[in-house]
């Protein structure tokens, strides 16, 4: 669908997060898996080699590990702002797992939708909004509808 | 101080540019810019549509009055007498006229983690509430420091690029999915130091 058949978002931050100290927006991430599968093959790798590593690198991020029976491996990231993501994993390799993971990690929770403008102000303008009398010396004179072609104004 | 301040309304952006070309008439202006292509070329908006008034003041006292205006620029920022800062910021191939606490969405990759700081070098213009810098075309490391942090590195929306020619049986489909990072300008410092 294009842009104007889905939905749309301003740019926007979390709770202004970067103004004071920046906040990881990851709350949250649960990586359900099986223990024999062979889709959780990628999966049971990363938990060997690289989800200790991932889970000291991020102190602000709560990761859980549940092996269950189930078919589609998955991870379930839950965000500050409430929003759930869930990526599956099937038949990924431990290499391609870790840089999803890095990738939720640095993204907030809001939604991926078309962001209207690439930028957001609080306060957009400082000298002043523009209206026909700035810059316009008085020496001039008043405004008035001008009268076709004159001296003036040729 | 009183006599700059009471022009402050005449010259509301102070700009630094003194007179470089001396002042002609249109018409000469005219027959120059075929000789040498140094002038633009005419057009309706090369000057403004009320009656050019030339100035009542002397070259010297235009040269006096410019080095009143930039010294009480000097002064007011010496002073640190300015509320909040915009600039002009030439980043990512595109200029953004940015404030303190607000966000810049970049449509590509930046080679450093969320939340780090970020100095941003090239600085074309600054400006605070009754005064502006113009940088020529850009101002001074020393002069502006604009600070932001990378909060976000996502992704963009999934973006359809479709062709399709009618009646040739042909159409391609491609989901285009671009790398984003978001920044917040933490600060727009100026330097008290201007020549």
């Amino acid at each position: 669908m294009t842009s104007r058949g889905t939905p749309s978002r301003f740019l926007r931050s979390v709770l202004q997060n970067g103004v004071g100290r920046y906040v990881c927006q990851l709350k949250r991430i649960s990586i359900v898996f099986s223990k024999k599968a062979q889709s959780s093959l990628g999966v049971r790798d990363f938990i060997e080699e690289g989800v200790v590593d991932y889970a000291n690198k991020n102190p602000g991020t709560v990761v859980y590990v549940s092996p269950q029976p189930c078919r589609v491996p998955k991870i379930v990231a839950e965000y500050l702002n409430g929003n759930v993501r869930e990526e599956t994993i099937t038949s990924k390799t431990s290499q391609q797992i870790s840089e999803l993971l890095t990738k939720l990690t640095n993204q907030s929770g809001l939604e991926i939708i078309r962001i209207r403008k690439p930028f957001h102000t609080d306060s957009p303008s400082i000298q002043g909004l523009w209206h026909p009398f700035t810059n316009r010396p008085p020496s001039i004179g008043p405004i008035r509808p001008t009268k076709g072609l004159t001296k003036e104004n040729v | 101080m009183s006599a700059s301040m009471a022009y402050a309304g005449l010259w509301r952006t102070c700009r630094m540019l003194l007179p470089r070309h001396p002042v002609l008439s249109p018409a000469a202006i005219r027959t120059q810019s075929s000789a040498s292509g140094d002038l633009m070329p005419w057009t309706s908006l090369s000057r403004p549509p009320w009656p050019e008034q030339p100035s009542p003041y002397s070259a010297e006292e235009e040269r006096s009055r410019h080095a009143a205006v930039v010294s009480t620029v000097n002064q007011r920022i010496n002073l640190r007498d300015f509320g909040r800062l915009f600039a002009v910021v030439h980043f990512a191939g595109r200029q953004w006229k940015v404030t303190g606490e607000d966000l810049i969405l970049i449509e590509n990759h930046i080679e450093a983690e969320c939340g780090e700081r970020i100095r941003m070098e090239k600085v074309l213009l600054v400006g605070a509430e009754d005064f502006t810098l113009i940088g020529r075309p850009l101002l001074g490391k020393e002069l502006v420091r604009v600070e932001a942090t990378v909060i976000e590195k996502t992704e963009s929306w999934p973006k359809v690029h479709m062709r399709f020619w009618k009646r040739h049986r042909f159409q391609r489909k491609r989901i285009i999915i671009q790398p984003q990072t978001v920044l917040r300008i933490n600060s727009i410092e100026l330097a008290p130091r201007l020549t």
